[in-house]
């Protein structure tokens, strides 16, 4: 395939298209616009990433330089990977009425793209945070109580995140003085730079600090969660593989995670926490990839995310479809589906082997690479680690949770039907595209960033693969009584028993698995206490003194001003002229009318006055 | 004369005009009897004398302390008395205020004044001539005769149209005014005496001893101090402002309250320099005393008209503390403040005047609740209430600030003592305003109705009516000066710019000379030929 290059010269930032998008789609839905901007913007930002430069959008800002645009082969496939996603997305979510979800969906695809071409540190965190916010959104607007909770939650860790990114970047910014976003390498690495590390790990939703991801993803929308699962995570994957290639850490942490990952899903009960768990898992590839270094480990890395997107996009596009026919996404609540949602399961039975590495799909051509890679590498134990994931994974997608929605052995007294045809229409580009890749995978070699020597189809891999394909289908079926999910029973006897037949096993038993969002919780409640008690008994006294020292006094002084002015001074002043009105009122006796008084008086007067002149 | 006069070049005698045509105008009255057509002949005088001022502005040097517009002729040649007058910068924003203020007067009044309207126009009209001639006599016998001549019709206007206590409260406003005025005629005789002049400026140009400064300072200043008013020569204020009507109220406080700041500029600093500098740290305690005192008395009121009686109290002690910083920032912001005050001081009172009309009461508790029946009334009062504690953007907050800068860059102690003033200031206004605009914490809005003069009422039962069109006009056009000073206040500083610091360099030059010589300068005494 040529890549068509448009060199028309005009370029936008593909995150402006999807900004203006958002500020579009409130005026688009007034001129019933609204399904023809959806389409539009994913479709002109696919188009637009063909012509951007290398270098674009440096921007000078109190004294920082703002990179907006800094393009590179491993940029281009993840923006590749992005706006094709936004594009499946949107078609998925075409149905939706409400434009708040399309404006939230937007701005996260803005983000996203953002951080993929942003050049500085500064870049990165703007287009980070406004990818939290808008990612805490499509949580919340499924507005059911549990969404709300789970939303303010994932609200909560994110920014948490951000600030610990933050705080990195300004402690690099501190030691070097430069912000600009390129490779960090192992020897140099600061506190600083590992801070950055532990913020963007955090929305790659490594543990210990991934619990938000099961937390939230389950409770999204139903269209939201096609987006969420797509993008948040594989952004952190590409800043993680352009800062920090190479770190030993990251590559633990990512077999870990794999493990992780697919030991939760296999055990989970509702549907898209399975998936959820299981973008852990498969996250660790990639970081794990990262963490390997090799030229081959980040080729694997961006083929994987590639890969995964699709595929998990089209997993979490079925069991929504599942969720939105029957409002329901618990396995232990659905089953008996496949005569009702045919198409619908085929689709998702692609994404499951496709996720699980079958020959012919994506995964096949991408997983293998990080196994190579670590291989070659020889990291034996991590080689093991990341097999053994993989079994996990086919047991728990590919498996498991088919069978139990479409399946699961008992008949369910739902009539359902298949979802409407944008979503299967959403469904069926990312089949295409998974089962396209696996075919044809020098389309994605190509697009990788370093050059590839590696050939997927050979004997080997292929009966490998096979031969765990076998096994893992042989050790589901011995050991499907355990993997059943459990029932809860005071929900069974609220609802209408349903015809089960009768040799079907209930089984009953601990429902909540235990993850690290315990110790969320638990702090959380920790530090209620602390505000209501301790620090509220602060406020309250300071409150007091404002009341009873400030104003009380103040008004006191106010009042005796007010006393002195009145009866001090003006009782001085009024007192002078009440003393001379009493003087004039004795003065006025005097004036009698009598002559004789008046000659007595003057006589009186000339002899005391005589008497002062002769005797001083 | 030409050293310190700049003829007027006008078509127009403007300073004699806008002096006569009020008193033709009251003279004019005397004919009139209807009383619609007696408020308009009042409005329209004011108005044209409004119209004939402008050109002070307008035409006004800005770059020269001499006086302008002036005009000089022969009076009483045998005792050297000419009818001489101008303006400086100190001098022209006064006479600017007084015209622009008085047609807002009568238009307030219009039908507050029930009883003998003819009386009260031609009182009204007298007044203003009086006020003008204070500010722009370049004489001291003509500046005492206008002084007094202020007297009289304020007195009537207290007397005759005022409150329930205005027997009290107008001879009092009398007598302690006429006891300062006593002294100020002592010393406009004495000054006479050893100069053998009553021109200001030439008195300016002699120098006089030590305790001769002191004795002219000291008469001059108890005068000025009554009539500012500094605490604690204030409690005639209080009485005069409530029982006053509404245009008395507003004349008193925009214009008579200023004649003490222009007086202090005019004859006490340049007269007597070195007794300003003895004086300084006394006249400073009295104006940081006159600003907290008055913030907390005016904290305690409840009666409406005395709370803004007695925050113009505080808002004079800033320009008594700006005068006597003797620093151009100091100066220029005091004198600034004197005309901020007066706009923000006289739309108050016009505010208290409006509900009064409507609710016969000036007490807080019955005029709470307005905002949900006058909301455009409760927005003016809260704008001239902003502006009244000096919230940025408005007009007092240059002028305030300009004082507090000086202040802080000499004695950073007063600074801090006047901040505190100028934060009670806030509280009280806030409070003021939380209790008009909005209900009781107990819910009900308590307002007297119509003629019934108890408190509790429901507001459906009182309905009051919103502002009508002229008194929309008269506190719009008062707003607008508000936010012109505010954010422009650079014209009028410009102006007021080379009169104050001339006036400093008298005083600089006065202490200096005051200083070199040891022995007192010999005073000329005349003692032939009187």
């Amino acid at each position: 395939m040529k890549t068509i290059m448009i060199t028309s010269g005009i370029f936008l930032h593909p995150a402006t298209w999807f900004i203006v998008g958002a500020l579009l789609l409130p005026l688009a839905k007034k001129l019933n616009l609204q399904k023809a901007l959806l389409i539009a913007i994913p479709v002109m930002a696919f188009i637009q990433i063909y012509a951007l430069p290398e270098n674009f959008g440096t921007v000078h800002y109190l004294g920082f330089d703002l990179i907006f645009g800094h393009k590179d082969k491993l940029t281009f496939v993840f923006l590749h990977v992005f706006t094709l996603m936004a594009i499946i997305g949107c078609i998925y979510g075409l149905k939706v009425e409400e434009t708040e979800q399309h404006i939230a969906a937007f701005l996260y695809v803005a983000g996203s793209l953002g951080v993929t071409l942003a050049g500085d540190y500064l870049t990165i965190f703007i287009f980070w945070e406004l990818m939290a916010f808008a990612s805490t959104f499509l949580v919340l607007f499924r507005k059911k109580k549990r969404s709300t909770e789970a939303g303010f939650r994932y609200l909560l860790v994110h920014v948490a995140g951000g600030l610990i990114l933050l705080a990195g970047i300004f402690l690099r910014y501190q030691n070097v003085h430069d912000l600009t976003f390129h490779r960090i390498l192992v020897e140099g690495a600061t506190v600083a730079d590992y801070l950055i590390l532990v913020g963007f790990a955090l929305n790659a939703a490594v543990p210990p600090i991934h619990a938000w991801l099961p937390d939230a993803y389950p409770e999204a929308t139903v269209a939201g969660a096609v987006f969420m699962c797509a993008f948040t995570t594989k952004t952190a994957v590409y800043v993680l593989a352009r800062a920090f290639p190479g770190f030993e850490v990251l590559m633990w942490a990512g077999a870990i995670m794999t493990l992780y990952g697919a030991g939760y899903a296999t055990i989970e009960n509702d549907g898209r926490r399975i998936l959820a768990y299981h973008i852990i898992s498969q996250v660790g590839y990639m970081v794990c990839a990262v963490g390997i270094g090799t030229e081959m480990a980040i080729n694997g890395a961006c083929a994987h995310a590639y890969a995964h997107i699709l595929y998990k996009a089209l997993l979490f596009m079925g069991v929504g479809s599942v969720l939105q026919m029957t409002g329901k996404s618990r396995l232990s609540e659905l089953g008996g589906l496949y005569k009702y949602m045919p198409i619908s399961l085929i689709l998702t039975v692609i994404g499951g082997i496709s996720i699980s590495g079958f020959p012919l799909t994506s995964g096949f051509v991408s997983k293998s690479m990080i196994v190579e890679a670590a291989g070659q590498h020889h990291q034996l134990a991590v080689m093991l680690m990341l097999l053994g994931a993989a079994v996990g994974t086919f047991l728990s997608v590919g498996l498991k949770l088919p069978y139990f929605i479409w399946y699961g052995g008992r008949q369910s007294d739902f009539e359902a039907q298949d979802p409407p045809w944008n979503m299967q229409l959403g469904m069926a580009i990312a089949a295409f595209m998974c089962i396209f890749i696996g075919c044809n995978p020098d389309y994605l070699y190509n697009m990788l960033p370093f050059p590839v020597d590696y050939k997927p189809y050979f004997g080997y891999h292929v009966s490998e693969s096979l031969q765990m394909f076998a096994f893992t289908g042989l050790g589901f079926y011995l050991l499907i009584k355990k993997l059943t999910p459990k029932r809860h029973p005071v929900m069974d006897a609220i609802r209408a028993p349903l015809t089960a037949a009768p040799n079907v096993h209930h089984p009953t038993g601990p429902l909540i698995n235990l993850d690290f969002d315990w110790f969320y919780r638990k702090g959380a409640r920790v530090f209620m206490w602390i505000a209501n008690n301790p620090l509220n008994a602060l406020n309250e006294f300071v409150s007091n003194v404002y009341q009873n020292i400030g104003c009380r006094m103040t008004m006191a002084i106010a009042k005796a001003s007010s006393w002195f002015d009145w009866n001090g001074i003006d009782g001085a002043i009024d007192g002078s002229a009440r003393g001379v009105v009493a003087l004039g009122d004795k003065t006025r006796m005097h004036v009698t009318g009598n002559l004789q008084h008046y000659i007595g008086g003057s006589v009186a007067g000339v002899f005391v006055i005589l008497a002062i002149v002769i005797f001083t | 004369m030409e050293k310190f006069l700049i003829a007027n070049t006008l078509s127009y005698p403007i300073l004699s005009m806008i002096m006569i045509v009020p008193v033709i105008g009251a003279l004019i009255t005397l004919f009139l009897k209807n009383d619609t057509v007696l408020k308009a002949w009042g409005f329209i005088v004011t108005v044209v004398t409004m119209v004939i001022s402008f050109p002070l502005y307008s035409a006004f040097d800005s770059s020269t302390p001499k006086y302008q517009f002036a005009e000089l002729r022969t009076w009483f040649p045998s005792v050297n008395l000419d009818y001489v007058v101008g303006v400086d910068g100190i001098s022209v924003l006064l006479v600017l205020l007084t015209t622009f203020v008085m047609p807002l007067c009568i238009l307030c009044s219009w039908n507050y004044i029930k009883v003998r309207m003819k009386e009260f126009i031609f009182v009204t009209l007298l007044m203003e001539a009086a006020m003008i001639g204070v500010f722009v006599s370049l004489n001291t016998v003509l500046f005492y005769i206008f002084w007094e001549g202020m007297l009289v019709p304020m007195y009537l206007l207290i007397a005759v149209w005022g409150g329930a206590r205005r027997d009290y409260a107008s001879i009092k406003f009398f007598l302690y005014t006429f006891v300062g005025s006593i002294f100020l005629l002592v010393a406009v005789i004495a000054l006479y005496v050893t100069t053998g002049t009553f021109f200001i400026p030439a008195l300016m140009e002699h120098s006089y001893s030590m305790t001769y400064q002191l004795l002219v300072f000291l008469s001059f200043a108890l005068s000025f101090a009554i009539k500012m008013p500094v605490y604690p020569l204030h409690t005639w204020l209080p009485a005069a402002h409530v029982e006053a009507p509404t245009a008395g109220s507003v004349i008193l406080a925009s214009i008579l309250l200023k004649m003490g700041g222009y007086g202090f500029l005019r004859f006490c600093l340049p007269l007597a320099p070195n007794a300003t500098m003895v004086c300084i740290p006394y006249m400073i305690a009295i104006s940081v005393v006159s600003i907290i005192i008055g913030g907390y008395l005016a904290l305690g009121q409840t009666d409406i008209k005395k709370l803004i009686a007695y925050s113009s109290v505080a808002h004079m002690g800033f320009v008594t503390l700006g005068i006597f910083l003797l620093s151009s920032t100091g100066i220029k912001g005091a004198m600034l403040q004197m005309i901020n005050h007066g706009i923000t001081t006289g739309a108050l009172f016009i505010c208290v005047g409006i509900i009064y009309e409507r609710t016969h009461s000036r007490e807080i508790k019955d005029n709470s609740a307005l905002g949900m029946q006058m909301p455009i009334y409760v927005t003016f009062l809260a704008i001239f209430s902003l502006s009244s504690f000096g919230f940025p953007g408005t007009n007092s907050f240059v002028s305030e600030f300009m004082v507090l800068i000086a202040a802080f860059a000499k004695y950073p102690l007063v600074g801090a003592a006047s901040i505190i003033g100028a934060i009670m200031a806030a509280a009280y206004m806030l409070r003021l305003l939380q209790k008009m605009i909005w209900a009781d914490s107990d819910g009900h809005a308590h307002h007297a109705g119509h003629g019934d003069a108890h408190g509790e009422g429901h507001a459906a039962e009182h309905h009051l009516f919103d502002l009508n069109l002229r008194e929309i006009g008269t506190l719009g056009f008062l707003m607008f000066f508000v936010f012109w000073v505010g954010f422009n206040p650079k014209p009028l500083l410009n102006m007021m710019g080379s009169s104050v610091d001339h006036l400093l360099q008298q005083v600089e030059t006065g202490v200096q000379k005051g200083s070199l010589d040891k022995v007192s300068q010999v005073v000329r005494v005349k003692t032939e030929g009187r």
